[in-house]
């Protein structure tokens, strides 16, 4: 670990000093903390931390996909659907097929981009009415269901935190150590700083944006789930799948992705997605209105940005 | 040169951008243990040939054949697994990653690539991220790494452009002992000097086809730019006669003791009216930062600075530009925009200065405009967006937008890098006009040569002071570099 290391892990660092300021006013707001107020924070942040995960990974790369949300909501409702009156094992395997299916709609995504040369927020902005227009096919109403053993797998039986924890952990073990160590998570740092040193330096620039939609849609597709598992139920509208979206993106620019790629990790925005969660929570504790908690996230994120595009000016202009 | 195979052999290769027709029928070969110079004039089709051979664009015909086998790249990772490597002026390094990661990309084996680089006398914090890497030093670490895959074939585009010198004379030791293993070196250099010192032989192209190919040596600089320049304008090197004629002696600026940042200490000049003043030194003594502390970019220490007699403060650039400064950085497309017509971008410093009065007398605009494409001849086949335009065409719109606004003292940073001779010599000339119209020039040039063909007199920096103020006459390259390396020089 040396200087330039440190450097890099400070906006990690004051993440997580933002989170645990605002988590212990939070749990200061309670007359009691135990695990059943664990196990609410936790469900709180997991299905937008995990889209805010899988957006992180695609702006990395220099893309958005602004169906992130959609996607979510499609598995969200072809779960609900499919997974009503389920047994146990069925409903496992159909969750891998659906997370398949999420891989697959981002794999689609990421084709498109790569094929046509379109900009990446063209396409998924066109997906994103596409894929909530097959959701409300899917799922008309609100509704659905979920085998209840498949639901505590997710969720955990009250007051049990520890499932829902491990969703958020396991992520980041299984898919983003692994993704950061490999050939493909050095090309999507490369393609996201620089297409064209990283087209001389070898890679394919276009199977790396495909995978990387692919990787997105995964974690978009266990977000879909976990909603399901959470909820027991599904909600096919596009006001739940455009606000999910922006706040993928909020969280990944709060936990430290840059917007104009090549710089960021996973960890940041996991945390940044229980900074998000705090802010409203808190202030509905004081009997405050929800329009001015989405007020301060607003605030909040556009000095993120003005603050992190100052920050790598100064880092650039020592050139 | 005999009992030398042939290593790589290009026939009657063509390739066009829509109806542009940037190679048509080129044929060039390199022979395994030379260094071959690939010469021409911007927008000869030299990198166009390159961008084939290291396989980032493929070609409409002809044939490419490396070691007797036809070959055709599909990618620079195929091309580099066939033994060819490049190494561009921009380095192919990814600016967010480190450089370990940076290596890891490509498969460089590490241990192999810190050998490379310390046997070139150089080291750098593997964890480091590439973009807090100065260039000259982000060029070696590219080049360290194209020779850690043992390149049959290395080549390099335009490397030693602004390089300083000591990191020059070690790109070319390299050459020499690739060329001393059996490897062969295709090299692209507007430096010709370098080319007659290190090449075997030069191959020329212009318009899309090779027009020359002979044995370089000493002296065949002539026979460069007959053929690169065609029957067009020959280049003189000559001295214009109006710089021998003495200057009037009034001092337009004068910097005394100034010190700033790591490497500026204890400075003083001046710079009389009439002058063209040549700045030489080698690369990181601070020069660039003289250059944006008089342009008013970043502030100075310690010391003053004197226009026409007067104390001045620069904090920002209109100072500078409202006391008649003006600046021409080294990074041209830092100073335009690339999107937007010649017209705009020549009138941009114009309408800072005339929208305090609220109103723009277009007429005035437009024929001042004209005046300024004429004067510095560009060449306005692609007026619509300045990218559009080749480097040198680009390099007059950043001096004739000065040109347009008028200005008392014009900091030139390496106004001529990467540009053709032709061109080059339109640049020279127009920084005499400035001078006999008793203006004053400030310039500095990685090309020493320069200094003797446009400056009435020259300063070299060395730590921090002015190692040696020196006469025109006393402005040889060996001179030059001697004071650069902070030998003293024989008056």
């Amino acid at each position: 670990m040396n200087v330039i290391q440190l450097k890099r892990q400070s906006w990690n660092l004051a993440i997580i000093l933002l989170a645990l300021v605002l988590g212990i006013w939070r749990i200061s707001q309670l007359p009691q903390f135990g695990a059943y107020e664990a196990r609410t924070f936790v469900l709180g942040i997991l299905p937008i931390a995990l889209l805010s995960m899988g957006q992180a990974i695609i702006i990395i790369g220099g893309g958005i996909n602004l169906a992130i949300g959609a996607e979510a909501v499609l598995i969200n409702c072809l779960s609900a659907r499919y997974m009503q009156d389920t047994t146990f094992t069925e409903s496992v395997v159909l969750a891998i097929v659906f997370i398949l299916v999420g891989m697959l709609i981002g794999a689609l995504i990421g084709w498109i981009i790569a094929v046509s040369g379109i900009a990446d927020i063209v396409v998924t902005l066109a997906t994103s009415f596409l894929l909530v227009g097959v959701a409300m096919y899917v799922m008309p109403q609100p509704g659905g269901g979920v085998n209840q053993q498949f639901a505590d797998l997710v969720s955990g039986k009250v007051p049990n935190f520890i499932p829902p924890l491990i969703w958020l952990i396991l992520p980041i073990i299984l898919i983003w150590i692994p993704l950061y160590r490999s050939k493909l998570g050095i090309s999507m740092y490369a393609i996201g700083s620089s297409k064209e040193a990283a087209f001389l330096s070898g890679v394919n620039v276009k199977l790396t944006k495909i995978k990387l939609y692919a990787i997105g849609g995964l974690f978009a597709g266990l977000s879909g789930l976990v909603l399901t598992g959470i909820t027991l139920s599904s909600s096919p509208f596009a006001n739940i799948s455009n606000t999910a979206t922006l706040n993928s993106v909020a969280g990944a620019v709060l936990g430290g992705v840059a917007l104009s790629g090549g710089v960021g990790g996973l960890v940041g925005p996991a945390l940044a997605a229980l900074i998000l969660f705090f802010i409203p929570t808190i202030l509905l504790a004081y009997g405050i209105d929800p329009a001015y908690s989405q007020i301060i996230t607003g605030a909040l994120t556009i000095f993120v940005v003005l603050f992190g595009g100052l920050l790598r000016k100064r880092t650039a202009g020592k050139k | 040169m005999s009992g030398q195979s042939s290593l790589l052999k290009i026939e009657s290769l063509e390739k066009s951008y829509g109806p542009v027709l940037a190679l048509k029928n080129a044929n060039f070969e390199v022979l395994s243990g030379e260094i071959h110079a690939l010469l021409g004039a911007n927008g000869a089709g030299k990198s166009t040939l390159v961008k084939i051979l290291t396989g980032v664009i493929s070609g409409n015909s002809g044939s490419i054949s490396l070691n007797g086998k036809p070959v055709g790249f599909s990618s620079p990772d195929d091309a580099r697994k066939n033994g060819i490597a490049p190494v561009f002026q921009d380095p192919a390094l990814i600016p967010d990653l480190s450089i370990q990661r940076n290596l890891a990309l490509t498969g460089t084996d590490e241990k192999r690539f810190i050998t490379e680089l310390s046997a070139m006398g150089l080291n750098v914090n593997l964890n480091e991220v590439a973009v807090n890497i100065e260039l000259p030093l982000l060029r070696m670490i590219d080049l360290a790494r194209a020779l850690s895959h043992d390149p049959e074939l290395l080549i390099l585009d335009e490397i030693t452009a602004a390089l300083p010198v000591d990191l020059a004379e070690k790109v070319i030791s390299i050459m020499n002992s690739q060329k001393n293993k059996g490897k062969s070196v295709i090299f692209i250099s507007h430096r010709l000097a370098e080319i007659e010192e290190i090449c075997d032989r030069a191959t020329v192209l212009r318009d899309g086809i090779n027009v020359d190919t002979f044995a370089a040596s000493r002296g065949s600089e002539e026979r460069i730019v007959a053929a690169m320049l065609g029957d067009k304008n020959k280049v003189s090197n000559k001295l214009s006669d109006s710089k021998k004629i003495d200057r009037s002696n009034s001092v337009f600026l004068e910097a005394k003791s100034i010190s700033a940042g790591k490497y500026l200490k204890d400075l003083s000049f001046q710079i009389r009216k009439g002058e063209v003043l040549g700045v030489a030194a080698l690369e990181g003594q601070g020069q660039d930062l003289l250059f944006e502390i008089l342009a008013g970019e970043s502030k100075l220490e310690t010391g003053e600075i004197f226009v026409n007699n007067k104390k001045v403060t620069l904090n920002h650039p209109r100072d500078a530009i409202s006391m008649g400064i003006s600046y021409v950085p080294g990074d041209r497309k830092s100073a335009l925009m690339p999107q937007r017509s010649i017209r705009e971008n020549l009138a941009l410093t114009r309408f800072r200065g005339i929208s305090k009065w609220g109103m723009i007398n277009t007429k005035s605009e437009e024929n001042q405009v004209d005046d300024a494409i004429s004067s510095l001849q560009i060449d306005t086949r692609a007026k619509s967006q300045v990218k559009r335009l080749s480097g040198g065409n680009q390099q007059k719109v950043t001096i004739g937008r000065w040109v347009t606004t008028g200005f008392d003292l014009l900091l030139c940073f390496d106004p001529t890098r990467g540009i053709d001779v032709g061109t080059k010599q339109q640049i020279y000339d127009l920084i005499r006009k400035f001078a006999d119209q008793g203006k004053s020039v400030l310039l500095f040039t990685s090309e020493l040569r320069e200094i003797q063909m446009v400056c009435d007199r020259a300063i070299v920096i060395y730590e921090g002071k002015v190692q040696a103020d020196l006469s025109i006459d006393l402005c040889s390259e060996e001179n030059l570099m001697n004071a650069a390396h902070g030998i003293l020089v024989a008056k």
